[in-house]
């Protein structure tokens, strides 16, 4: 994160304020508002807001069709919007000034290598566009390869290769100019969990060590929210919900679940329990239950109760939702929602 | 920098287009069916022929019209006809097709294997892209262009330089035609192909559209050479320079026109 700077109001000359307007927007990597965009009859998105702090981990999480990828393909300056009334990139307003941001990002998305030249040959092409000469591009895709365990591969044909080592060779391509931003769109898709798991830890490693940012699209959650900073879910054209990924679950599982380990664990009678006020539910765990309640408030009371039933209470604690449940609750709400409305419609008729 | 990119984008067109026989398969056969197998055929079956089935040939030939044969056999007149004036659109039509293939093959060719969309992500200019696979296309149709010129005047040499009774290839037309039109043909081709590959998704519709719209084009111009090619090199150099500032007026147009949100769409 960058320092503010600090200047007094006397001191502000036109150069100073210009300078500090400069900084603030160079606070953010990303600033989108009201963004949308259609495909013929179909809305993808219709009116996203986003704010996206330089130096973060940021994943947009959606179903299959949600606008992810639209989304990045705007951001990147290869789509316009339809409408927008901030469209901001590394501080250059789009698409105006896309020759200002393209220098400084990295892209993978569902796109593919040349597969006639080697890994090497790629590499070194992309690096070249950046403008790097050849012998830097040759060494930081030698670096890039090696790292992502491709090193003695570099001199094949990509066409030889796996889907797992294409994968990489395509997020070492987004890497090769050592871009401030980088778009990643389902990074670790056919990627073993062991490859996954180590370039999620790679992109962590950047982003803690070097201050780059990410802005990763994927479907596996539980990675998600291993490394972002910041999520948002993207949902019926909409960021439905966007924070950290513990504050996003929360948002979108309001519900609060406590987790009771008592000893024997077959003591606990799970019928009176679920007959007490505020529980919604009881599900049997291997040390107790877990019990969900309808509200925060009737934590006191249920907790009292439960320590006043047979067996000793050994532990409560609170079990937070994970971001994969908030996901597919949000995901099957909205396609409840969905359905109803084109129910209601289809009765109106 | 941006001369550089231009060149970068060109040598992978061309290292990529060498590594596939599909590419390959045509750029060599054509050539060689028209520069090896039609001259020396020819210059072959004259050598063989008796003076009066030359003559019942060259009879249906206007010969008077085509100036350097007065005072040549009617077998050196065959040979001097065919080989200056006849096989000279020969030599238009082979950088039309070696371009035609490789521009299809590196800009739709690349759509439809997904690969130019990671490049419309990076700096690379408007300019610098589409220029870079002008030359990438246009560059080999010449350089092939010219390796058959070589060849063609060696074999002409050695074959019709007999019949004819001196040296007399190339003449002042074919240097314009090699040095002036078959570059200029070559990137008209390739800058019709690289717009017609921008707004089709694949590489067999931009070979089909090519050789539906651009193709009978040429071979008009092909069909029109050899009458060309008669009102002297004067003449023809003047053509080749209105074809030169016609590719310029097409480069500039094709880049302004060109839209990155148009290719992207072709494939989603």
């Amino acid at each position: 994160m960058m320092k503010e700077a600090t200047t007094f109001p006397s001191d502000r000359t036109p150069a100073v304020e210009a300078a500090a307007a400069g900084q603030e927007s160079s606070r953010f990597a990303i600033e989108v508002a009201g963004l949308a965009r259609s495909f013929g009859e179909t809305t993808v998105l219709d009116g996203v807001d986003l704010r996206l702090e330089s130096g973060g981990v940021f994943g947009l999480l959606g179903p299959n069709g949600a606008g992810k990828t639209t989304t990045v393909r705007i951001l990147t300056g290869v789509l316009r919007a339809d409408r927008a009334s901030c469209l901001r990139v590394l501080g250059h307003d789009l698409p105006d000034e896309i020759a200002s941001v393209r220098p400084h990002i990295g892209v993978q998305t569902d796109t593919a290598l040349y597969d006639r030249l080697t890994g090497l040959d790629n590499l070194t092409f992309f690096g070249r566009l950046y403008g790097m000469s050849s012998a830097d591009a040759t060494r930081a895709a030698h670096a890039l390869l090696d790292r992502f365990g491709l090193g003695d591969r570099q001199a094949h044909r990509v066409g030889t290769y796996s889907k797992g080592m294409k994968q990489k060779a395509l997020i070492a391509r987004a890497l090769i100019a050592d871009p401030e931003l980088v778009f990643l769109d389902e990074p670790t898709a056919g990627l073993d969990p062991e490859a996954a798991h180590e370039l999620m830890m790679y992109i962590h490693d950047l982003s803690i060590e070097q201050g780059r940012t990410f802005f990763i699209t994927s479907h596996r959650l539980e990675e998600m929210e291993s490394i972002c900073t910041k999520v948002g879910v993207l949902s019926r054209g909409r960021i439905a919900a966007q924070g950290a990924p513990a504050e996003v679950a929360r948002m979108l599982v309001p519900d609060v679940r406590i987790r009771i380990t008592v000893a024997p664990p077959t003591v606990l009678d799970q019928s009176a329990v679920l007959a007490l006020e505020g529980v919604r539910t009881v599900t049997p765990v291997e040390s107790g239950a877990m019990v969900e309640l309808t509200t925060r408030q009737a934590v006191p009371a249920v907790v009292r109760a439960i320590a006043a039933m047979p067996g000793d209470l050994l532990g409560i604690a609170e079990e937070p939702p994970t971001l994969e449940e908030a996901y597919l609750r949000l995901v099957h709400t909205q396609e409840r929602v969905h359905t109803q409305e084109g129910a209601a419609v289809g009765g109106a008729r | 920098m941006k001369g550089g990119t231009i060149w970068t984008i060109a040598a992978k067109d061309l290292r990529e287009s060498t590594a596939t026989g599909q590419v390959l398969a045509p750029v060599a056969i054509v050539p060689f069916v028209f520069v090896v197998l039609y001259p020396v055929g020819l210059l072959l079956a004259l050598r063989s022929m008796s003076p009066a089935d030359a003559h019942d040939l060259v009879s249906k030939i206007p010969t008077s019209a085509f100036p350097g044969t007065g005072e040549l056999t009617v077998q050196g007149q065959a040979a001097y006809i065919s080989t200056v004036y006849l096989f000279a659109g020969f030599f238009l039509i082979i950088p039309t097709m070696v371009a035609v293939v490789l521009a299809a093959n590196s800009f739709a060719g690349e759509k439809e294997r997904h690969t130019l969309e990671g490049v419309l992500y990076t700096p690379v200019t408007d300019t610098a892209l589409v220029v870079g696979k002008i030359v990438g296309a246009a560059l080999p149709a010449v350089v092939i262009s010219w390796v058959c010129f070589g060849v063609y005047t060696t074999l002409v040499n050695i074959l019709g330089n007999p019949l004819v009774g001196h040296w007399y290839f190339p003449t002042l037309n074919w240097w314009v035609l090699m040095v002036l039109l078959v570059p200029a043909v070559s990137v008209f081709v390739t800058a019709c192909v690289v717009w017609v590959s921008a707004r089709v998704s694949s590489y067999q519709s931009a070979n089909s559209i090519a050789g539906f719209a651009v193709l009978p084009l040429i071979l008009l111009v092909v069909g029109q050479a050899t009458g060309v090619m008669l009102l002297g090199p004067g003449f023809f150099a003047v053509l080749g320079l209105v074809l030169v500032v016609v590719d310029v007026v097409m480069m500039r147009w094709i880049i302004t026109t060109f839209d990155r949100e148009r290719v992207v769409a072709s494939f989603l």
